[in-house]
């Protein structure tokens, strides 16, 4: 196995516009590369051959921002998970998910760079944050010179790394539609250690209460059998309408294992990942529940 | 294998107060720039890919793996490195704090470490006990320091409420 | 025969001290670097190349295969690449290629064959390290791929010890099992029929990588007259000097080795710099400019040894009472494509290999073999961390078996002065056998007997657990060579100090400790003294810094050195004061007369006298261990001069949904003989820990059946984090070692050896179920508990 950088080009956009343009040109070859957390470390070890990066930094002047607008949150592709955490969305107690993602997000000194678009871009089962997304529904902004279009990011998952982006496109915003008041979301990870961990799985949530009763739900998983982030869509039908307790949820976990897939691998056999997949969501639910109530 | 070019890019920064010029090639890292061309050799490389700590810096504010940021981003900025944190002949309240824990041991892990500390301190002087656990969360050390720095990052705090931010070298000299 | 004068003068200065109040040894003292250090002034190996300009880089083509013939290497395209100086292979190499540490069979630059996957084929010496990655590409080699082994069960079998039948690894020698080292004593047989109780179990413990920071990195400079200076990561640097001298082809004091700080060693760094030093050489050598190799993390981690990882069955017979009557053992030692170190850990694995206690009749049978996963060698423990897991394991089951506490059962059995091991080596005061002591200290600390009660009837989805494991460590090397080392003491004419050693740091400073028995023995404050890191040009050869020797056997040459010293400043005293030397007090800067302090010089008047006078102020100091002793057939006799015992109890929590272990509380007891540096007796018993506790919970080198490594990196190779950390409670308990420097013994290793398996108790404690494989992962743990059905989610 033969690891180190390989040499590479960089074009430096002026703007988005700029960018936009270059992409339309060179989008076969140049990679997008936004924080580089992913990306530089894949091209360390030959996993990816870079000969020309174009370079988002210069975008983060448009696409850094986290805004509430006509009962959507947007949230620029080049915002760092640490301006994500700064912004008003972890003081929201329907939005705490963003709280838990940022305190199981990587390294505290990879949060400073590594940005939203990043880390959907990279396609990645275990991205924490586009988990996290999932529960929330949310849709991702794609924009090339030709225009904008928005795709579901439940949608934009087409295999292993591999996602509905054309090569002159860029991901350039994320929104997704605020919830209501009595609903709250929740992120969990489980590893070997006690932080500094991918996770075995990640799993996340979003719930809603009515008084006793479930009135909406959502939960998602770095995978559900595809490898990329996944919803349990069944799992959710079983548990909407249903009244919030422990037996429920736990006669849920045979949904679950219906819609659900795993793999063994060197780090965990399937059967430990699925049973994980359910203490986890169950502890997501319970979380979510204790938000919710105050 | 077909000749390719890689353009002399010149940035500027400044490190420490002092400012810089270096010529660097696009695939160059701020690390190798930090080490090699500039002689601040206590960034140290651990891992290349983020995951250890030791290559930690301050880069406008914000804590960063240097390892993973390429030289041309840095044109511009303001850079903090470990032989910064304390003018000549002094020494910081954190590195008093972790002499007087006696947390040195091969000190490989030690600029990673003390960066991050100055970064948690300059944001929120009193943290908690978690708060320090979360801010190091991802700096390794192999040799096993960990209650050390914990007691060190305590005595820091107290050190600095008491207004006693920096020491003369030539007091901690035994 | 008579003793040599070191041996008398260690024992003399034992006497002497043994009773008396200590002015340094034993005190909190802030180490010698720690500004150095906490400035990020000290100097580590590849910041050494921020001085040097016009310098070329070292990239090391690695193999496709792990076990292959090699047909054919074509370097003429690489060659060819703009930037490129040279391409080195093996056929180049105008000395020995080879770069084993014990025995010749690993070649630096692999020609005829490959064996792991980290076998190096040519290098690459170019303008940047960019380039030659590029041109590592343009190496063609034609491969000839044989089967692959991950397994030392592919290549042995468990109970028989046979070889099985498969395509040989080592072709060059007979067998690949590469070492077998046995105990027989007593009648086994008999004790078997004689038990009451008889527990046997098959035990499985991980590859372990180091992980230390700082990868490997060595430079190399030519000199003016062909000889090369290599500055080196390495914890050997006069071994390391012996193997760059013979790869080039060069005498030994043509080659010069410089040992600076290292960011960890572990272990790691005793054989790897041979390597990755020959290579800078190499480069050197054939450019005439420096040259610098640097690992990756990647390259280190394939690229180093390792720990060995272990296949062992165990069967302890006992009587009712507890009294252990036998132990019987096949351990199976996997040292990966080469030998390194291997037949070293295997002997030490022996050894120990029935834990310390009274055994009468036993029967071991230790090997170790070749397979085609990364090497393994050398790592802090050395086989020790591994049987201790089988053996600590198999005496808390047997306590179960009998239904005793696990602290009773110990302290039926435990070794105590007067004793024989089960080498029938008589253990005596003089040793300091503290064994009892430490476990007492640590039972106290922990509050074992009630714990243990407290946690026998649990409810909830988290339990709690409290495990307890003993260990023994023989200090230095045993017989595995001959084990002296060597100090050396000059006073300057300003009365300031230079220390010399061989002996490296790589972050444990037993150096400092060294440096307090020399002020101790002086009577000056150890602020006078400047450490001078090892550098072959300078500082004599004081043994490798392996083998928790270092405070024993370095601090014995350091004593030996400062004795005669202080013996010649005393006459010189004595004439300025008038009285006799024998009451000469030194407590630098004053020097007086202990019956009558009015009589009273300088430190720097003594000192500046004995250089008028011409008495030489400057010291070589030797001492060499006395002769272990090892019947190869029977395992008897005296293997180690002495031995760390230390007792470990652990507290952990168990969540039984997700199988996660916390550890909670641990309480290290050691007996190192007298406490010289406790700062560094505590950097060793926390930091030992958190490695033990990694090594029981989390690490593993992971090779997938190609014999790629899976685990490459430090997201998927987990060490501990800060958030990991236990409360650890470091306690020492002194029995004075008689032929230590002032009663001392070692620690580097001893504090990793009962980690793993008092975790281990502790989660057997809390979960009801016998675990034998580690690391206890959560998915280990949550399937055993869901398999018995003691958790349903």
């Amino acid at each position: 196995m033969e690891i180190a950088t390989a040499r590479f080009n960089i074009y430096t956009p002026r703007d988005l516009n700029d960018a936009l343009k270059y992409l339309d040109k060179h989008g076969d070859k140049a990679i997008p590369l936004a924080g580089g957390t992913d990306v530089l470390v894949l091209a360390r070890t030959d996993i990816i051959r870079p000969e020309l990066f174009l370079d988002l930094w210069p975008l983060r002047k448009e696409l850094s921002y986290v805004r509430r607008e006509d009962g959507y949150v947007w949230i620029g592709a080049l915002t760092t998970i640490d301006e994500l955490y700064n912004s008003f969305l972890s003081k929201d107690k329907r939005y705490l998910g963003f709280y838990d993602m940022y305190w199981r997000f990587a390294t505290p000194y990879l949060r400073t760079i590594a940005t939203v678009g990043g880390n959907i871009g990279t396609g990645h089962p275990l991205s924490d944050l586009a988990i996290l997304l999932l529960t929330l529904d949310a849709e991702v902004k794609l924009s090339s010179i030709s225009g904008d279009r928005w795709v579901k990011l439940e949608n934009l998952y087409l295999g292993k790394r591999k996602l509905d982006r054309r090569s002159n496109e860029l991901i350039t915003e994320v929104r997704f539609k605020e919830t209501t008041e009595n609903s709250s979301t929740a992120l969990l990870k489980l590893d070997r250690r006690r932080g500094h961990a991918m996770g075995y799985i990640v799993t996340a949530a979003y719930m809603a209460l009515d008084g006793d009763t479930i009135s909406n739900i959502r939960i998602a998983f770095d995978s559900t059998g595809k490898p990329y982030p996944g919803r349990s869509y069944r799992t959710e039908e079983f548990l909407r309408g249903k009244r919030f307790s422990e037996e429920v949820i736990r006669e849920s976990y045979r949904v679950l294992e219906s819609e659900m897939r795993r793999i063994s691998d060197y780090r965990a056999p399937a059967e430990y990942r699925i049973d994980l997949s359910k203490v986890l969501m169950k502890r997501c639910l319970y979380l979510i529940k204790s938000r919710i109530m105050g | 294998m077909s000749q390719k070019e890689y353009p002399d890019i010149p940035i500027k920064l400044t490190v420490n107060g002092k400012e810089h010029v270096v010529v660097v090639k696009p695939y160059e890292r701020l690390i190798d720039v930090l080490r090699y061309k500039l002689g601040y050799t206590s960034v140290k490389e651990g891992c290349g890919r983020g995951e250890c700590g030791a290559c930690l810096v301050i880069m406008d504010g914000k804590l960063v793996p240097s390892c993973l940021v390429l030289a041309i981003r840095a044109n511009g900025s303001n850079i903090t490195t470990l032989e910064g944190i304390a003018p000549e002949g002094k020494l910081h309240a954190i590195q008093k704090a972790l002499i007087d824990a006696h947390a040195v041991q091969c000190g490989y892990c030690f600029p990673g470490f003390i960066i991050a500390i100055k970064y948690l301190l300059d944001k929120n002087p009193e943290p908690s006990e978690e708060d320090i656990k979360n801010m190091l969360e991802g700096n390794i050390c192999r040799c096993g320091s960990y209650p050390m720095f914990l007691e060190a990052v305590k005595l820091a705090i107290k050190y600095v409420r008491e207004g006693k931010i920096y020491f003369d070298i030539k007091e901690v000299k035994g | 025969m008579s003793k040599p004068d070191y041996v008398h003068i260690v024992e003399e200065v034992f006497e002497r001290f043994k009773d008396k109040p200590l002015v340094y040894v034993g005190k909190k003292s802030v180490r010698w670097d720690a500004i150095a250090k906490v400035t990020g002034k000290a100097l580590f190996t590849a910041d050494y190349l921020k001085f040097y300009r016009n310098v070329v880089w070292v990239y090391s083509v690695r193999t496709k295969y792990a076990h292959a013939w090699i047909k054919k290497i074509d370097a003429g395209a690489a060659a060819k690449v703009p930037g490129v100086l040279r391409v080195i292979t093996g056929y180049d190499i105008p000395g020995v290629n080879d770069v084993g540490y014990v025995i010749p069979d690993q070649p630096l630059l692999a020609t005829k064959k490959v064996r792991y996957i980290g076998d190096t084929v040519a290098l690459i010496v170019a303008e940047d390290p960019y380039i030659a990655r590029e041109a590592a590409d343009k190496v063609y080699v034609e491969y000839e791929p044989l089967p692959v082994y991950t397994d030392p069960l592919e290549i042995v079998d468990l109970m028989t010890l046979k070889e099985k039948p498969h395509t040989r690894i080592h072709e060059e020698r007979d067998s690949d099992i590469v070492a077998h080292f046995k105990i027989r004593t007593g009648d086994v047989e008999k004790a078997l029929k004689e038990a009451d109780v008889v527990v046997e179990n098959k035990y499985r413990t991980p590859m372990q990588e180091h992980a230390y920071m700082e990868p490997e990195a060595a430079l190399a400079i030519p000199e003016h007259d062909g000889g090369i200076t290599v500055i080196a990561s390495t914890q050997c640097p006069f071994d390391a000097r012996r193997a760059i001298a013979r790869v080039l082809g060069l005498p030994q004091n043509m080659v010069r080795v410089i040992a600076p700080f290292m960011g960890g060693g572990f272990g790691g760094k005793e054989d790897v710099a041979n390597e990755i030093g020959s290579k800078a050489a190499l480069a050197a050598y054939f450019t005439g400019r420096p040259a610098i190799a640097i690992h990756t993390r990647e390259e280190s981690i394939i690229g180093h040894s390792k720990r060995h990882p272990m296949v062992a069955w165990y069967r302890h017979a006992a009587k009712r009472d507890g009294t252990l009557l036998a132990v019987e053992a096949n351990v199976i030692l996997d040292t990966g494509g080469y030998a390194s170190l291997g037949p070293f850990v295997a002997w030490r694995a022996t050894v120990h290999s029935t834990g310390p206690y009274r055994v009468r009749n036993a029967r071991i049978d230790t090997i170790a073999v070749y397979t085609n996963t990364v090497y393994s060698g050398a790592f802090r423990g050395f086989g020790n961390p591994q049987i201790h897991f089988a053996v600590e394991r198999q005496m808390d089951i047997l306590a179960e078996e009998l239904g005793m506490d696990p602290v009773e059962l110990r302290l039926k059995n435990i070794l105590r002065p007067g004793d024989r091991t089960v080498h029938g080596q008589l253990l005596t005061e003089e040793h300091g056998v503290g064994l009892e002591g430490v476990i007492k200290k640590a039972v106290e600390l922990s509050n074992w007997y009630e714990k243990r009660r407290k946690y026998a009837s649990q409810s909830g989805t988290i339990r709690k657990g409290i495990g307890i494991a003993l260990g023994w460590h023989g200090n230095s090397i045993g017989v595995e060579g001959a084990d002296y080392s060597s100090a050396t003491i000059i006073i300057n004419r300003d009365g300031s100090i230079t220390y010399r050693t061989g002996l490296t740091d790589m972050g444990q400073g037993s150096l400092w400790g060294l440096v307090l028995i020399a002020a101790e023995i002086l009577g000056v404050p150890p602020s006078y003294f400047r450490i001078e890191l090892p550098d072959t040009a300078s500082t004599p050869d004081s043994g490798p810094t392996v083998a928790s020797r270092s405070t024993v056997m370095g601090g014995n040459a350091t004593l030996v050195a400062a004795y005669k010293l202080r013996k010649r400043l005393n006459e010189v005293a004595s004439k300025l004061l008038g009285c006799s030397p024998d009451d000469i007090v030194i407590e630098a800067p004053r020097v007086y007369c202990r019956s009558d302090p009015e009589k009273e010089v300088t430190w720097n008047d003594i000192v500046e006298q004995a250089f008028w006078l011409g008495v030489p102020l400057q010291e070589f100091g030797y001492y060499r261990a006395p002769k272990a002793e090892w019947d190869e057939e029977t395992g008897q006799g005296a293997p180690y001069i002495t031995y760390t015992f230390g007792a470990i109890i652990s507290e952990v929590s168990v969540d039984l949904e997700t199988g996660q272990v916390k550890v909670d509380r641990a309480v290290t007891a050691y007996d190192i003989g007298r406490v010289i540096n406790p700062v560094g007796a505590e950097f060793h018993a926390i930091g030992g820990y958190i490695q033990g506790m990694g090594y029981a919970l989390m690490e593993e080198i992971v090779h997938d059946k190609n014999g790629y490594v899976l685990t490459n990196n430090l997201s998927t190779y987990y060490v501990p984090i800060i958030k990991d950390s236990p409360e650890i409670i470091p306690v020492f308990v002194e029995a004075l070692y008689k032929q230590g420097p002032l009663g001392a013994k070692g620690l580097g290793e001893p504090s990793i050896v009962a980690i793993a398996p008092s975790i281990v108790n502790a989660v057997s404690h809390a979960t009801r179920i016998q675990f034998t494989e580690i690391p206890l992962t959560p998915h280990r743990v949550y399937l055993e508990l869901k398999k018995r059905g003691i958790i349903r989610i």
